[in-house]
C-alpha cells in the first residue's frame, strides 16, 4: 500500500514555470514521481509558448497543470487564536487553494520569536502541505531588540518578520537587516508609518471621504518604504548579501519607489497580495466590480445595502483602480516577485462588527489563485505572469527548491480546470474562518487536485 | 455575484442614508413632512398611524435635539417609543451591536433609530434587523434626517415654486472633515439643483475638493474654495458647521479665537459679502466661534426653524419606512 500517486494525466495545459515551457502535453507519474511529460507540440514550441505568456489559446485543453504554488506571507494563529485558524485548517485551506508551500508568518500569540515557539507555529497535523516559518525580527515583535537569528535559521527560520507591525526603530532595522544577512535569509518588512496611519480605516481618497471613514494616507506606505531602502543602501556597502523584502505594497508610489531602488542595483523584493490587484475601496460602499473593470471616475460611490462590510478592512487598505493597476504592473514587470496572500483569518467575533472597529484582514488562501486568474482572464496578466508569481517568485525568496514538472522529478503541481467556476462559502471554504469579501462570488478556476512531492493533499 | 431579492425595495425599509434619492424621492418627503406639520398643528396634535408599533432609539453618542426630535415624531404618529439608555446598558458589559439589535427585535420593536460614532453601524445593524433601521448620525459619515429638515426649511424659504433650489448659492462653513451633516446635505442640496460652496480650514477640508467635485452629475454642483469671501459671495444661505472639539487632532486647529477671526459668522462679515443671506446651524453652537450670538439670534438665523422642522421631517421618515416595511412583509 502506497499513497502515492500513479496516473497519467493526459492532454492538459501544462505551465511550468521553472523550466519555463508552457503547451499541450501529457505527463505521467508513477509512484509519485513523474515519469515522462510529452509536449504535443515539441520542446521548441513549449519555450516560445512561455515566452508569448503561456496563455492557452481557442481549443488548448481548459484544465492546467502547474508547479504547486507556494505562499510566502500566510498567518495560521498557531500558537495563539485557535478560534480564527490553527495549522491543520490553514494546511487544509491552502491546499485547497492549490498551494503546496506556505510560509507562516511570527505574528502568532505569543510570536515566534524563539525556537520552541516557532516550532509551535508549524506543529500538528498538516495534510501533507509543507510549511515553512518565518520568525519574529524582534522580540516580542517590541521592536526594540533583534532576536537570536542564527538560532531561528537553524531551527528552520526561512526570514524573519515583525510582519503585523512595522520596525519602527530605525536602528533596530538596521541590526535586523544585517543580522539576516548574517544568517543568509532576507528581512520581510511591512511597510507602514504608524504616525501616519494611526486611526486609519480606508484608504485616503475619494471612497474614505464619501463615506466618512478615518483616511490611511498612502503616504504612510511610501514613507516606510523610502525609510526602509534608505538603510538598506548603507547596510549593502558593509554587508553585501542583505536582502530586503517589502510585503504587501499596495500603492503606486511605493512600487515606482522599489522599481527605481531595484534599478539601481539593491537587492529588494516585494510582493502584493490577490486583494489589491483584483479589488478596490469602492467594495467599501458596495460596488462589487473588479479593479480593472472601473475607469479613474467611474467609481459608484452611493453606498448599497452591501456597504461596510467589515470583510473589506484590510491592513494596508484597499485603494483606487490606479493602484490596483499599479500592482497589477509591478507584478508584469516583475517589481514585484510574487502574489502573497496574506491569509489572515479572523474569527466572528472579531470581525463581525462596526467598520472601523473590526480586526485588520481577510482570508485568501483559498481564492488568490482564482483572483490572479481573474485578472488573467481579463487579460491583465499572462498566465506566465500568474504562475510566476505564485511558484518560482515566492520560491526565489524563500531559497524553496522547486523541481517544477520535469521528467524525474517528485510530482508537485496543481491540476484546475481554468474554466470551471465556482463561490467560496462556508461549505466550500476549508479554512476555520470565512472573512472574506467574495462570499458567494462566481470565481473563475476550480482546483481539481493538489499534489506535493508525489503525494495528493487535496482532491476535488 | 450574489443576487439578493429585491434590493432597492428591502432598502426602502431602512433610512439609512440620502445618498441615491433623487428630487422625486425628496419631493416626496418634503410633501410628507407638509402633511405631518398640519397633523401637529391640528387639535389632535398628531395621528395613530404608528399605533402599536415600536421605536427605540438607540444612541451610542450624545444628543439633546435629534433624540428628543425622534421620539416627538414617533409619539406623536402613536408609536410606543423606547429610549434605550447606552450607559446603563449592556453595552457596558461588552454587548456588540448585533446582539443588541437582536435583542430590540426580540423584543418587538419594528424600528431602530440608530446614532453610533462609527461610520457605517447602521448599515451593519440593518443587516441583523428585521425591522427598519434608521440612522440618526454614523460617525463622520451621514445624517439622513439632518439634511432632510435642512432642505426643508430651505426649500420653502428659497425654493421656486415645485421647492426646487435650482440657481441658489448654499455656503457651507467650518469642519467639513469631521462632518456628517455636510456629507449628507451635500446629497440633498445638489439633488434639489442647488450650488453648494464649501469652505474652511485647509487642515479640516482634507479631500473636499474632489469630495465636492464628485457631485458632478447632480441637478447642482458643488465646489470647495479657498476663502469664506468667495463661498460667501452673493449666497442665498450659509450653514456653519459645528467645530466639534471632541473630534479634533492636535494640530488640526489653531485656537477658537484664530478660528471665528478667520471662518466665523458675524454679522460684519454677513452684511459685506451675503446681505441677504439667511443662516443655518444643525446645532449644538459654539456661540461666539463658529457663529457669533447676534447672528445665531438675529432676523436671518434658521436655527429653530431647523429645530421645529425637525419633527414632521422624522415624523416623515417613521411613517415612510413602516409603510415600507408593511408593504413587503
Amino acid at each position: 500500500m502506497t499513497d502515492l500517486l500513479t496516473m497519467n494525466l493526459a492532454d492538459h495545459w501544462v505551465v511550468d514555470s521553472v523550466a519555463e515551457l508552457a503547451g499541450v502535453a501529457s505527463v505521467s507519474i508513477v509512484e509519485g514521481q513523474i515519469v515522462s511529460v510529452t509536449w504535443r507540440d515539441g520542446a521548441d514550441a513549449a519555450r516560445a509558448r512561455w515566452a508569448a505568456g503561456a496563455n492557452p489559446g481557442a481549443g488548448d485543453p481548459t484544465v492546467a497543470l502547474l508547479p504547486a504554488l507556494i505562499d510566502l506571507h500566510a498567518h495560521f494563529r498557531q500558537p495563539g487564536s485557535n478560534a480564527s485558524e490553527e495549522v491543520e485548517t490553514g494546511a487544509r485551506a491552502a491546499a485547497h487553494g492549490g498551494y503546496g508551500t506556505v510560509a507562516l508568518m511570527p505574528n502568532t500569540e505569543p510570536a515566534a520569536d524563539n525556537v520552541e515557539t516557532l516550532r509551535a507555529t508549524i506543529a500538528g497535523e498538516r495534510h501533507g502541505v509543507r510549511l515553512l516559518s518565518i520568525a519574529a525580527a524582534t522580540v516580542g515583535r517590541a521592536g526594540a531588540q533583534v532576536t537570536d537569528v542564527a538560532a531561528l535559521v537553524a531551527a528552520g527560520a526561512v526570514a524573519i518578520s515583525d510582519d503585523g507591525s512595522p520596525i519602527g526603530d530605525r536602528g533596530v532595522f538596521r541590526a535586523a537587516l544585517l543580522a539576516a544577512a548574517a544568517a543568509g535569509i532576507p528581512l520581510i518588512e511591512h511597510c507602514e508609518e504608524p504616525t501616519l496611519t494611526a486611526g486609519g480605516e480606508a484608504a485616503d481618497g475619494l471612497v474614505a471621504s464619501r463615506l466618512g471613514l478615518r483616511p490611511w494616507p498612502a503616504a504612510g506606505e511610501l514613507r516606510a518604504v523610502e525609510s526602509a531602502i534608505t538603510v538598506l543602501r548603507d547596510v549593502v556597502t558593509s554587508a553585501p548579501t542583505a536582502r530586503l523584502h517589502l510585503t504587501h505594497l499596495s500603492t503606486a508610489a511605493a512600487l515606482a519607489t522599489v522599481r527605481a531602488a531595484q534599478g539601481a542595483g539593491l537587492p529588494l523584493s516585494c510582493d502584493v497580495t490577490p486583494h489589491h490587484i483584483a479589488l478596490t475601496d469602492g467594495w467599501i460602499a458596495g460596488d462589487r466590480r473588479w479593479a480593472w473593470e472601473v475607469a479613474p471616475g467611474d467609481e459608484r460611490l452611493n453606498p448599497t445595502g452591501d456597504a461596510f462590510d467589515s470583510n473589506l478592512r484590510v491592513c494596508p487598505p484597499l485603494r483606487g483602480t490606479g493602484d490596483a493597476a499599479a500592482c497589477r504592473a509591478a507584478l508584469r514587470d516583475g517589481t514585484a516577485l510574487a502574489i502573497g496572500t496574506d491569509h489572515a483569518p479572523h474569527s466572528r467575533e472579531k470581525k463581525e462588527m462596526e467598520f472601523g472597529l473590526a480586526a485588520n484582514g481577510i482570508v485568501g488562501i483559498e481564492t488568490s489563485l482564482s483572483l490572479a486568474l481573474a485578472a488573467h482572464h481579463a487579460g491583465e496578466l499572462s498566465l506566465a505572469t500568474v504562475v510566476s508569481s505564485l511558484t518560482t517568485g515566492p520560491a526565489r525568496l524563500l531559497g524553496v527548491l522547486q523541481e517544477g514538472l520535469a521528467q524525474g522529478a517528485a510530482a508537485s503541481f496543481v491540476q484546475i480546470d481554468l474554466a470551471a467556476s465556482w463561490r467560496p462559502s462556508r461549505e466550500t471554504l476549508r479554512g476555520r474562518s470565512i472573512n472574506t469579501p467574495l462570499l458567494g462570488r462566481e470565481l473563475p478556476g476550480v482546483v481539481q487536485m493538489t499534489v506535493l512531492e508525489g503525494r495528493p493533499v487535496y482532491q476535488g | 455575484m450574489v443576487t439578493h431579492a429585491a434590493p432597492t425595495e428591502e432598502r426602502r425599509r431602512h433610512l439609512l442614508d440620502v445618498a441615491g434619492l433623487d428630487w422625486r424621492s425628496l419631493q416626496k418627503l418634503l410633501a410628507s413632512a407638509g402633511e405631518m406639520q398640519q397633523l401637529l398643528d391640528s387639535p389632535a396634535g398628531g395621528s395613530d398611524a404608528l399605533r402599536g408599533v415600536g421605536v427605540t432609539t438607540l444612541f451610542y453618542e450624545p444628543s439633546t435635539r435629534t433624540r428628543i426630535s425622534f421620539e416627538t415624531a414617533a409619539a406623536a404618529l402613536g408609536a410606543r417609543v423606547t429610549t434605550f439608555n447606552v450607559a446603563t446598558s449592556s453595552v457596558g458589559k461588552g454587548e456588540s451591536l448585533i446582539d443588541t439589535v437582536r435583542t430590540l427585535e426580540a423584543l418587538r420593536n419594528q424600528v431602530i433609530v440608530l446614532r453610533h460614532e462609527r461610520a457605517g453601524a447602521p448599515w451593519l445593524a440593518a443587516r441583523h434587523f428585521g425591522g427598519s433601521m434608521v440612522n440618526a448620525g454614523d460617525g463622520w459619515h451621514a445624517h439622513p434626517t439632518q439634511a432632510l429638515l435642512d432642505l426643508s426649511v430651505l426649500s420653502r424659504r428659497l425654493g421656486d415654486s415645485d421647492g426646487s433650489l435650482a440657481g441658489r448659492r448654499i455656503a457651507i462653513v467650518g469642519d467639513l472633515l469631521h462632518s456628517r451633516v455636510v456629507r449628507s446635505n451635500l446629497h440633498t442640496l445638489t439633488a434639489a439643483g442647488a450650488t453648494v460652496l464649501l469652505t474652511g480650514p485647509a487642515s479640516l477640508t482634507t479631500g473636499f475638493a474632489e469630495h465636492a467635485a464628485s457631485f458632478r452629475d447632480t441637478p447642482g454642483s458643488a465646489q470647495l474654495v479657498g476663502s469664506i469671501d468667495e463661498a460667501l459671495s452673493d449666497a442665498d444661505a450659509v450653514m456653519a458647521l459645528r467645530i466639534q472639539r471632541e473630534r479634533l487632532t492636535p494640530g488640526e486647529l489653531d485656537s477658537l479665537e484664530a478660528y471665528r477671526a478667520a471662518w466665523g459668522l458675524t454679522e460684519s462679515r454677513l452684511a459685506a459679502l451675503a446681505p441677504r443671506a439667511l443662516v443655518l446651524h444643525p446645532g449644538p453652537m459654539n456661540e461666539g466661534v463658529e457663529i457669533d450670538p447676534d447672528v445665531a439670534d438675529g432676523p436671518r438665523s434658521l436655527v429653530l426653524e431647523q429645530v421645529r422642522a425637525g419633527v414632521p421631517m422624522r415624523m416623515a421618515v417613521l411613517a415612510q419606512v413602516v409603510s415600507e416595511a408593511r408593504a413587503h412583509d
